[in-house]
C-alpha cells in the first residue's frame, strides 16, 4: 500500500471507519476495550499519583490513552480480518475491487479514533473529579503528535491483523501481550526505571515513540529535537509497517485463495 | 450412600470436565502464557506504577497486593466462563434438563478455578521472590498458603455470582471486564483503602480481595495467623455470602428461563 492508493481511496476509508465505529458500538468487550479499562487505568493512575501535581495527572490522562490505542490495536485491529470472516462478509470484502488493506485501513482508523475518546474523557475526569487545572503545553505539537501516533498506530495494526490471520497460535498470545507493550512503551511511567537492556525492544515499538511524542509535547518533558526525534520515528515505522503489510496482505489472499480456507479459521 | 457416591462423582466430572472445557481451544504453551505471563506482565506494570508513584520502599505493598489480585482471573474470568459458557455452547438445556444436584454442579464449576486460582498466586508469590526482590522471610507460609486459599474462595464466590449474571447477558466480556479492573482499585492492591474516598471504602469492605490482601500484607510484615484470623474469618464470610446468593440466582434462573422458554435465547 502507498500513499497514492490512500489518497485515491480517502472517501472509502472514512465510511469504512465510520460504519467500523457505529457496528462497535453495539459491543460490550470493544466499549470496554477502548472506553471504559483506559478510563479505570486513569482512575487508578490518578489515585496513585495523587501527590505528584498536574504535570503527572497530565501523564496519567495521555499514558491511559494510550494503554487505550495499544489494548484496541491488540484485540481490535488485531482481530478485524477474522471478525469479518465469522459474519460471513469476508469472501464480498475480498472480491470488491477497492484492495483489502484499504478497507482494513479504514477499519483500523476507526478503532484508533474512538480510543481516543477515552484520553478525552480521561482528561474531564482528572479536572473535574480530581480537580487538576490541566494544561497541555504545547498544543500544537501535540496535535501534530496525535495525528502522526494515529497514523502509526493504523500502520502497526496493518501488521498485526494478517499476521493472527496467518498464525492462529499468536493471536492465542492476545492476552499475554497487553501489560508487556504498557510497560516497555512508558505509558505510565519512565522506561528510565526499567533495566538498561530492555530499552532496544521498546525503541522498536512505535506505540513507544507515540508516547515519547505524547508525554513531551502535553507536559513539556521533551525538548523540540526529542520531538522531532520522535515524530521522525514515527514516519519512519509507518513507512515500514505499510510496506511489511502490503507484502503480508498479499501473502495472506494468496495463501487463502490457493488454499480455498478464505472463510475459514 | 449410592447418592452420596453420585453426587461426589457429579462434582469431580463437572469440576474437571468444565475445567478442561475452558480451555479446549487453547495449547499448553499458550495456556502457559495465560496462566504465567499475563499475570506477571499485570504485576510487573502496577509494581513499577506504584513504586513510581511512591517510592521504591513501597514495593513489597505492590507486589503482595498484585499477586493477590492474580485470584481474580480465575475466581472471575474463569469461573463466568465456567458457568457462562454452558449457554454458549448450548449445554445449559441438558445441565437444566438433568435430575442432578444444582448444589453439587454449581460447586463442581468452582473447584477447578479454586485450585486453579490458588495456583496462579503461588506462581504470582514466586514471580515477586524471583524477580521483584519479595522478602518473605519473616513470614509464615502456612498462614500465607491459607490466606491465599481462602481469598481464592471468596474471589471464586464473587465469580460464581458473575457466572449467574452470564447467563442473562449477552455482554459476558463486559460485565467481567468491568468487575476485574474495578477490583483493581476497590481491593486495595494498589492503592492503600484509607486513601480512597469514603463511598469506595465502603464497597471495598463488601467485596473479596479486600481482606484477603490486607491479611497477605500483615504476614509478609511479619504478622502471625491469630493476628490475621479476623481478616481471614471476614474474607471467608464475604466469599459465603456471594457464593449464596450466586446459587440462588442459579435456581431462580432455572426455574424463569424453563417458564418462559427462554433457556439459550441470547
Amino acid at each position: 500500500m502507498n500513499l497514492r492508493t490512500l489518497v485515491k481511496y480517502w472517501r472509502t476509508i472514512l465510511i469504512v471507519a465510520e460504519m467500523n465505529i457505529r457496528q462497535q458500538l453495539m459491543d460490550g468487550f470493544i466499549v470496554f476495550t477502548v472506553l471504559f479499562q483506559p478510563i479505570i487505568i486513569a482512575l487508578l493512575g490518578l489515585f496513585m499519583l495523587k501527590d505528584k501535581g498536574a504535570d503527572a495527572a497530565m501523564f496519567v490522562v495521555v499514558g491511559s490513552g494510550l494503554t487505550g490505542l495499544w489494548s484496541s490495536l491488540l484485540f481490535i485491529s488485531g482481530g478485524s480480518i477474522n471478525f469479518e470472516r465469522w459474519t460471513g462478509t469476508l469472501e464480498p470484502l475480498v472480491a470488491v475491487p477497492t484492495p483489502f488493506e484499504v478497507i482494513v485501513f479504514g477499519k483500523n482508523l476507526g478503532n484508533v479514533v474512538q480510543s481516543l475518546v477515552s484520553m478525552v474523557v480521561g482528561y474531564f475526569i482528572a479536572a473535574l473529579a480530581f480537580g487538576y487545572k490541566l494544561e497541555i503545553q504545547q498544543p500544537l505539537l501535540f496535535a501534530v503528535s496525535i495525528l502522526l501516533a494515529i497514523i502509526a498506530f493504523i500502520s502497526f495494526g496493518l501488521v498485526i491483523a494478517p499476521v493472527f490471520v496467518m498464525n492462529p497460535n499468536v493471536r492465542a498470545w492476545q492476552n499475554a501481550m497487553e501489560f508487556p507493550v504498557y510497560i516497555l512503551c512508558g505509558f505510565l511511567f519512565p522506561v528510565l526505571l526499567l533495566p538498561a537492556w530492555t530499552n532496544p525492544v521498546s525503541w522498536l515499538l512505535p506505540p513507544y515513540w507515540a508516547a515519547v511524542a505524547l508525554h513531551g509535547t502535553s507536559t513539556e518533558g521533551a525538548s523540540l529535537n526529542q520531538i522531532l526525534f520522535a515524530w521522525g520515528m514515527l514516519l519512519l515505522f509507518s513507512v515500514m509497517d505499510l510496506f511489511i503489510a502490503s507484502r503480508l496482505f498479499k501473502l495472506m489472499l494468496y495463501k487463502a485463495r490457493a488454499d480455498a480456507t478464505l472463510g475459514m479459521e | 450412600m449410592k447418592t452420596l457416591t453420585n453426587n461426589l462423582r457429579l462434582f469431580w466430572q463437572g469440576a474437571l470436565l468444565s475445567y478442561v472445557a475452558l480451555f479446549h481451544w487453547m495449547r499448553p504453551i499458550q495456556y502457559m502464557a495465560s496462566k504465567i505471563l499475563m499475570p506477571l506482565a499485570q504485576m510487573f506494570f502496577f509494581v513499577y506504577l506504584g513504586t513510581f508513584a511512591t517510592s521504591a520502599d513501597n514495593r513489597t505493598f505492590y507486589i503482595v497486593g498484585n499477586a493477590l489480585q492474580i485470584a481474580a482471573v480465575s475466581g472471575i474470568y474463569g469461573m463466568t466462563m465456567s458457568i457462562g459458557g454452558d449457554r454458549d455452547n448450548g449445554t445449559l438445556g441438558y445441565i437444566f434438563g438433568t435430575p442432578a444436584n444444582r448444589l453439587v454442579v454449581f460447586m463442581g464449576r468452582a473447584f477447578m478455578n479454586i485450585m486453579d486460582g490458588a495456583l496462579g498466586v503461588v506462581i504470582a508469590f514466586t514471580w515477586g521472590v524471583v524477580l521483584m526482590g519479595l522478602d518473605l522471610s519473616n513470614t509464615s507460609i502456612p498462614a500465607l498458603a491459607l490466606t491465599i486459599l481462602i481469598t481464592t474462595i471468596s474471589t471464586c464466590g464473587l465469580g460464581l455470582l458473575m457466572g449467574c449474571l452470564a447467563l442473562i447477558t449477552v455482554n459476558v466480556m463486559f460485565v467481567n471486564n468491568f468487575v476485574y479492573f474495578m477490583l483493581l482499585i476497590f481491593s486495595g492492591a494498589n492503592i492503600p483503602i484509607a486513601q480512597l474516598p469514603a463511598w469506595i471504602q465502603a464497597i471495598s469492605y463488601v467485596l473479596p480481595l479486600t481482606r484477603g490482601i490486607a491479611a497477605a500484607r500483615l504476614l509478609v510484615g511479619g504478622a502471625g495467623l491469630l493476628e490475621v484470623t479476623p481478616l481471614l474469618l471476614g474474607e471467608l464470610a464475604v466469599g459465603f455470602v456471594y457464593f449464596l446468593v450466586g446459587y440462588i440466582l442459579f435456581t431462580v434462573f432455572e426455574v424463569v428461563a424453563k417458564r418462559r422458554g427462554t433457556l439459550d435465547v441470547f
